[in-house]
């Protein structure tokens, strides 16, 4: 055998029982780099909070989701266990199908449509209009207000009667051949989501408007210059340079509104105060809080929540998973 | 440019005329853009319809104590991952890094429970307590600690500085841009915070602006210059806030988007 280092060997070859128990020594563990022990300790004084409080109210739920979904879990004890009889409830239930159905309907036109008008507002932003500092502040202002506040006067502009919408709308009847009638917004079921999806693109695309053109301003001048030297048009420099070099931020814009669209849940609760005319905007989690009890006065059934959770969690998972395999693989232009 | 700007401001332009209309003013069709006589008692009406004053107190408190208890074991766990040395670092963040895939939404359930067992619900330790750490404050401040160079802290134990003291004095105020983007984040999301509130309280004294507002909605039905009044009182705090940190806030969300 080469000693490939070529440096002197440590002391006399013990007997491997020796050798096992003085790996297995902690006396020894501590002898080795006493420093670093010593700072262990020190840093973990520093995470201690952070640990205490991430341990009961992240760590331990996370587990303890799992294994309440396998109970029977009401208000007051008894408490059986029941094994997968909540799944099987929930798969069964077709209120579970339908709020599925609602928020895939509701991601699906959310996503790219704020994404798109989002490139949109970015590129337009960048190019440095003398307003920009007052455009880029009205686009965030929808962003940073609470949502509760935002739901509210939309619900009063959605008003059937009385609502902005329905009267903008109604001056184009002025047009020829144009001829619309008022829209019950919010208690036409079928008008449950698009109202919903109305609100969040104008919550959400000013927000994602600044991650995006922040990542414009980081592209450097000189992919600029190149395409200007080759004599491409604006847009073909837009679709050949500012595109391409924005993946990482697009990714990242896109992931998270795919995520954050899934969860959707305040939009619902604050437009329709509960979950839309014949639960029509019920979306998974509203469906997942209604079963805990917390809320529409609904019977308290935790167990059924919680399995409710962990399928979210499941969702949630494959997205994320997704997003890691895609990141990794196309997101190295820079 | 100007169509965005116009669609992105309607809504709040909309809110704050209609707060100052009659009740008849608001229902009339076509609608006044700009009521006559500007009706200020609305807010007052609105005011003293409901215990605002307490949702408004509930909301500042629980907002400053979050971002203070945040801000603390942040910039604890943050040192800790940038500057020591310690058995487990790498599984630990790892660790931390993962939670950020689980969805909170999971955690409400047995949450819920938790809070139950702890006798929290319905009080401010249920509502500040398990909001004191963020994780990715965490990062984002581990990120700045890190290009700090390790000379400062050779240099001050020399001069027998303690660890904690040099923390306190040097890095703190070092990473001033950071923290505070770390802090109004967390004052913004405590402010707007619901879904949270909605569940682990039952009682009107211990309702935040959000849900208070929310409920004062299906109170007074169609009331509707009314709502809109609560709602422009409602959004005012942050405003305020958002129109001295503006650039803070704007840097604090585009650089989310550049790791």
């Amino acid at each position: 055998m080469v000693d490939r280092s070529g440096q002197k060997k440590p002391g006399p070859v013990l007997p491997f029982w020796q050798r096992v128990a003085g790996a297995l020594n902690p006396v020894n563990w501590y002898r080795k780099d006493p420093a670093l022990w010593r700072e262990s300790g020190t840093a973990y004084l520093y995470l201690l909070p952070a640990l205490i409080i991430l341990g009961i109210f992240v760590f331990y739920p996370f587990f303890s989701a799992f294994y309440i979904s396998l109970f029977k879990w009401g208000i007051l004890p008894p408490r059986p266990y029941i094994g997968f009889a909540n799944y099987s409830y929930i798969f069964n239930d077709k209120y579970f199908w339908r709020a599925l159905w609602h928020t895939f309907y509701y991601v699906i036109i959310t996503v790219p449509v704020t994404l798109f008008l989002a490139i949109l507002v970015a590129t337009l932003l960048n190019k440095g209009l003398r307003f920009l500092s007052f455009a880029r502040t009205s686009f965030f202002l929808s962003y940073i207000s609470p949502i509760v506040a935002i739901a509210m006067v939309w619900r009063w502009m959605y008003n059937a009667d009385y609502g902005l919408i329905n009267y903008l709308l109604s001056l184009l009847n002025k047009l020829p051949f144009v001829h619309i009638d008022p829209i019950a917004w919010l208690n036409d079921p079928r008008y449950s989501i698009p109202a919903l999806i109305i609100l969040s693109v104008w919550h959400y695309v000013g927000y994602h408007a600044i991650i995006l053109l922040a990542g414009m301003q980081n592209i450097e001048q000189q992919y600029y210059d190149a395409a200007k030297v080759d004599g491409a048009s604006g847009f073909q420099t837009w679709l050949h340079v500012t595109v391409p070099l924005l993946t990482p931020q697009l990714f990242f814009v896109l992931i998270m509104s795919l995520i954050g669209s899934f969860k959707v849940f305040t939009e619902v609760i604050t437009l329709f105060n509960g979950p839309g005319p014949l639960r029509s905007a019920e979306t998974i989690v509203y469906y997942i809080l209604r079963m805990s009890g917390r809320i529409d006065s609904a019977t308290m059934h935790l167990g059924r929540a919680a399995a409710g959770s962990v399928i979210l969690f499941g969702i949630i998972f494959v997205l994320t998973i997704f997003q890691m395999t895609v990141t990794q693989r196309r997101v190295h232009y820079q | 440019m100007a169509v965005g700007c116009a669609i992105m401001l309607l809504p709040f332009f909309w809110m704050v005329t209609t707060s100052l209309k009659t009740e008849a003013g608001a229902m009339r069709m076509p609608p006044q853009w700009i009521p006559p006589e500007p009706q200020w008692e609305n807010y007052v009406v609105a005011w003293n319809m409901a215990p605002f004053g307490r949702y408004f107190f509930n909301s500042f408190f629980i907002a400053i104590m979050c971002t203070i208890g945040e801000v603390i074991t942040t910039i604890l766990a943050a040192y800790a991952f940038a500057k020591m040395r310690f058995i487990g670092k790498e599984v630990l963040f790892a660790i931390f890094l993962g939670t950020l895939m689980i969805p909170g939404e999971m955690l409400l359930v047995p949450n819920y429970v938790t809070l139950t067992r702890l006798g929290w619900l319905d009080r401010y330790e249920g509502l500040i307590i398990p909001w004191i750490v963020s994780v990715f404050g965490i990062f984002l401040l581990r990120q700045f600690f890190r290009s700090i160079p390790d000379e400062l802290w050779d240099a001050a134990r020399i001069d027998g500085c303690s660890r904690l003291r040099y923390l306190w004095r040097v890095i703190v105020p070092l990473s001033k841009p950071a923290i505070l983007t770390v802090a109004l984040f967390k004052f913004l999301g405590s402010w707007n915070s619901f879904q949270w509130v909605l569940l682990m309280t039952n009682t009107e004294s211990m309702r935040t602006v959000p849900v208070g507002l929310m409920t004062f909605s299906s109170d007074i039905g169609t009331a509707y210059h009314l709502l809109m009044a609560a709602s422009v009182m409602a959004i005012v705090p942050i405003l305020i806030l958002f129109f001295f940190t503006q650039k803070q806030f704007i840097q604090g969300v585009a650089r989310t988007g550049i790791k």
